[in-house]
């Protein structure tokens, strides 16, 4: 099921591939090649499924304008993913009931204990909580992001507005990857964890509900053998 | 006005005290969130750093509007 954030791009007639010209190799190798384009033909990018411009995508092959501190001058960013949109549903639901709180329940006398002037107080109160929740929930869905690169794999965990915590694995170091799927809203939507055992200092890096993760073991996979 | 007798204190000053103390944890709060976000703006490009930081800036804002707020009405 495709990502509700990300807009499928038209896809364009391509004419027919040149095998010998290593640029067009991308086509002829299928979509999640991840043979790095020639970057003076970005059109070769749009065609890439899964690549993206939108900043909020789940999951953008290829990534536009994409680059972390660590990056290497000669590494590529070839895939960033973060957890499905539809994981952000809960808290969503909780500013929208916590917006419309106070309307709902001015006709119930829960302040009345307190003046006047200490409920409306107490009530911007209530909206900076509510403004929290939902700084809390984009920034850490936004900024918790795993990225795979030509080198290696990098896991940014923002875990809430105070923690946050950054661990990298080499693609050499990649010895297994596993994808697990365990219940009927994963299967639905085509998202669910993926796990990666390394033989690195940090034995297992995870990409938690990341949206086609079946995708992103192949691409992984195609990047091993060809670091190999 | 309901008064503590021990201290002779409105009740009223002391809820103040506390709210004006919640309120500037808070927006001791909403500054570690500014510079979180500038941390991870500058760890991370994802070619969205200006709506997220106003985001950031603005949620400061609010938090000393309202603190502001609480110190003139209450």
């Amino acid at each position: 099921m495709p990502d509700v954030f990300i807009s499928k791009k038209p896809k364009k007639k391509s004419s027919a591939p040149t095998v010998a010209e290593p640029k067009v190799s991308l086509k002829t190798n299928g979509p999640e090649s991840i043979v790095p384009p020639d970057p003076s033909h970005p059109d070769h990018l749009e065609d890439l499924k899964g690549h993206t411009h939108n900043p909020f995508a789940a999951f953008s092959f290829y990534p536009h304008g994409v680059s972390f501190s660590e990056q290497e001058p000669d590494e590529k960013v070839i895939l960033l993913v973060r957890r499905h949109p539809i994981t952000n549903i809960p808290w969503i639901l909780l500013v929208i009931v916590m917006a419309f709180a106070p309307l709902v329940l001015s006709s119930f006398p829960l302040l009345d204990f307190l003046p006047f002037r200490f409920q409306e107080v107490a009530i911007l109160g209530w909206y900076l909580l509510d403004l929290v929740i939902f700084i809390q929930g984009f920034l850490t869905w936004f900024f918790t992001v795993n990225i795979i690169t030509t080198k290696r794999v990098v896991d940014v965990d923002f875990e809430n507005l105070i923690y946050r915590k950054i661990t990298d694995a080499e693609i050499t170091h990649i010895e297994d990857a596993t994808v697990q799927m365990g219940s009927v809203i994963r299967t639905l939507f085509d998202y669910g964890d993926l796990i990666i055992q390394t033989a690195a200092e940090i034995p297992e890096v995870t990409f938690d509900a990341v949206p086609h993760p079946d995708r992103i073991g192949r691409i992984l996979s195609e990047l091993r053998m060809k670091v190999e | 006005m309901e008064t503590i007798p021990l201290i002779g204190t409105s009740i009223w000053i002391i809820v103040k005290i506390f709210f004006l103390i919640a309120l500037v944890i808070y927006l001791i709060f909403a500054l570690v969130v500014i510079k979180q976000v500038n941390i991870m703006t500058d760890t991370l490009d994802l070619s969205f750093e200006i709506p997220v930081k106003v985001l950031a800036y603005l949620h400061f804002l609010f938090a000393l509007g309202v603190l502001v707020i609480a110190f003139l009405i209450l």
